[in-house]
């Protein structure tokens, strides 16, 4: 297990601001965040390449805050160019055992299985430049894990691959993570790698810990705008707000009304993900139904993005095929807003 | 960030596509001329030369003891320069610090000294007091075999700093990173990671640092002198033969020094590639 506690770290202009965090033994975290949001920089503090200004860092209930890296049985997999060049696979997935100064029995004792275990079998003669980059990222996960380490800190593991490898490195990070149950913390720029393999995550923004909590939490009830933004969701409303004396509230914006359940009152930003929105022809008697006209379809392959305006942009997708909606820009169509799906974004 | 590792075998290899055309046909012309002076001149040696002067020189005992020393002397600099070069070619690249700029230029110095110059500074240098104490105390310098192997390695060893420091400079430093977090201490990092592939810059650098010391001689001449079977070197001997008007001797001397250094540069060439890791 890892906790994290109110870890501080500054660098030029930029900081890390009291990032707190915890992982259970056996968990598979995902720390999400756009490009220049801290994500490395943190990892890098829990690994010992940088030393923390404030906050504590602990493994196993033990204190490595201020412990060499080799001295804090964290496995760390690097952003890209992680493979030692001049070792081959072989030897690059037992360096960090002959680092430790181990025998060459005990050396093939205890990489043969992970060696097994990632299938890298065919591939240990080889010269870490003749791999693919999935193969590479797999030999360092190997080389990561070799040493077993308590903690596995993973740098947007899969980001440099394409997308078939991409999705297969990520069932097999599911699929090893099963296995070995190592705690794991995975740092990721992309949402959607990160719903294919985890079951937690945590949003980091301008070095602040945001949001944390399971992936459908993130998802369907975003803290703020920027993770709601950040889940890839437009539909983020600036409205007026009025209790009504049956529990419900009318949310009034840009010339609608809708109701939702809950009590409140005043200046509100409400979200709602696209995937929820329900298109209907005009006249369907539906209730929390926006008038809105169709202004853009985007195929998204096994979706459509369907843009529509209504006085504000609304984005809803829809699965049904590209040609019901062939000719249908500037047609008109009511839009209907699932009251369940409301979600109010706390100010 | 360096993209050597990243470089895929193409990539390094012969350009591919038409082999006639502006830019192939300039720079490979480039090359014949050049080689064609090269070897011109050395044509011109061995024809000036005469069997005569070979058997001289191959009898001569003050000229073999000569080839001797050369050897020796350049060797034992070239083991100097190399414990020299490797830290300080490391932390001349790691480190930042203030005047690093300045240590740059100062590095860089006996590059642009005449080499001459070297020596009359060592001989003014082992003048002083401090200079007279150390002779008297530990080795002495002045017309001495130590001397020669002090010249060169004070005027050659900016060559060997210098490509360390850029061997160093092309090897990623988060891959030294990557290898603490696997358990290395700092100095298995070095010895592992960095050293390993810093090597052939090195290798090269210390080439570069052994010909020069092998081919040094006016600073010997000021400092160490060139007494017969003392500190006679071959470039030396080459001087001394000229000075007394046997050219003839002064060439065949110097055609036998080109082929040691070619045996030499061979030997060395082989030794470093005989592990490639780029698994060609």
């Amino acid at each position: 297990m890892i906790r994290v506690h109110n870890l501080s770290f500054s660098v030029g202009a930029f900081s890390l601001h009291n990032v707190s965090l915890e992982v259970p033994s056996g968990g598979y975290f995902i720390l999400l965040g756009p490009t220049g949001s801290g994500k490395t920089l943190f990892i890098e503090c829990l690994c010992g390449l940088l030393r923390p200004t404030g906050g504590r860092i602990e493994v196993n209930g033990r204190d490595v805050t201020r412990l060499a890296p080799r001295l804090r049985e964290i496995g760390y997999v690097p952003q890209q160019q992680a493979l030692f060049p001049h070792l081959r696979v072989r030897d690059n997935i037992a360096f960090p055992l002959r680092a430790r100064r181990l025998s060459p029995a005990e050396i093939a004792e205890r990489t043969g299985p992970l060696i097994g275990l990632l299938g890298l079998e065919a591939l240990l003669e080889r010269w870490p430049i003749h791999l693919s980059g999935g193969e590479r990222q797999k030999v360092a996960l190997a080389r990561a894990l070799a040493a077993r380490p308590k903690l596995l800190l993973l740098d947007e593991p899969v980001s440099a691959l394409d997308e078939s490898s991409r999705e297969r490195l990520c069932a097999e990070l599911r699929r090893i993570h099963g296995e070995l149950q190592i705690t794991t913390l995975h740092v990721s720029h992309n949402f959607e790698e990160a719903l294919s393999i985890g079951d937690r995550a945590g949003v980091l923004h301008d070095g602040r810990l945001v949001q944390t909590g399971p992936m459908a939490e993130l998802l369907r009830h975003p803290a703020s705008e920027f993770v709601a933004r950040f889940f890839r969701n437009e539909n983020v409303f600036e409205a007026e707000a009025t209790q009504r004396p049956d529990g419900w509230t009318d949310i009034a914006f840009h010339g609608h009304v809708v109701r939702a359940p809950g009590r409140h009152g005043g200046a509100v930003t409400f979200t709602i993900r696209p995937e929820r929105l329900a298109v209907h022809p005009p006249g369907t008697d539906v209730a929390n139904g926006v008038q809105a006209e169709l202004r853009r379809v985007v195929d998204r392959g096994p979706y459509r993005q369907l843009e529509f305006h209504a006085g504000v942009a609304i984005v809803a997708y829809s699965t049904a095929d590209a040609r019901a909606f062939a000719d249908s820009p500037g047609a008109r169509y009511l839009i209907e807003f699932p009251a369940d799906a409301i979600h109010f974004v706390p100010s | 960030m360096t993209q050597a590792t990243h470089t895929t075998e193409a990539s390094r290899g012969p350009i591919a596509g038409p082999r006639l055309n502006a830019v192939s046909v300039v720079t490979l012309g480039v090359v014949a001329v050049y080689l064609t002076m090269v070897i011109g001149l050395v044509l011109t040696d061995l024809c000036y030369t005469d069997a005569a002067s070979f058997r001289e020189v191959v009898k001569s005992r003050a000229i073999l003891a000569a080839m001797r020393l050369s050897l020796f002397s350049s060797g034992a600099s070239l083991c100097l320069i190399v414990l020299f070069a490797v830290p300080a070619g490391y932390a001349l690249s790691r480190y930042q610090f203030p005047g690093h700029a300045l240590v740059d230029a100062i590095v860089d110095l006996p590059i642009v000294l005449p080499p001459v110059v070297v020596g009359v500074s060592l001989l003014v240098f082992f003048n002083t007091a401090v200079g007279r104490w150390i002779e008297a105390h530990s080795l002495r310098f002045v017309y001495t075999v130590q001397g020669i192997i002090l010249c060169q390695f004070v005027v050659s060893a900016s060559y060997g700093i210098r490509a360390a420091a850029a061997a160093f400079d092309s090897v990623d430093r988060r891959l030294e990173h990557v290898a603490l977090t696997l358990g290395c201490t700092p100095a298995q990092a070095f010895r592992r990671v960095a050293l390993p592939m810093a090597r052939n810059g090195i290798v090269a650098g210390a080439i570069m640092a052994w010909a020069h010391a092998f081919g040094l001689f006016g600073p010997l001449m000021v400092f160490a002198g060139s007494v017969r079977f003392k500190t006679e070197v071959m470039a030396t001997t080459i001087y001394l033969e000229l000075s007394i008007g046997r050219i003839e001797v002064a060439l065949a001397v110097a055609l036998v020094m080109l082929a040691m250094a070619s045996v030499a540069l061979v030997v060395i060439h082989a030794l470093a590639s005989g592990h490639r890791w780029w698994g060609r």
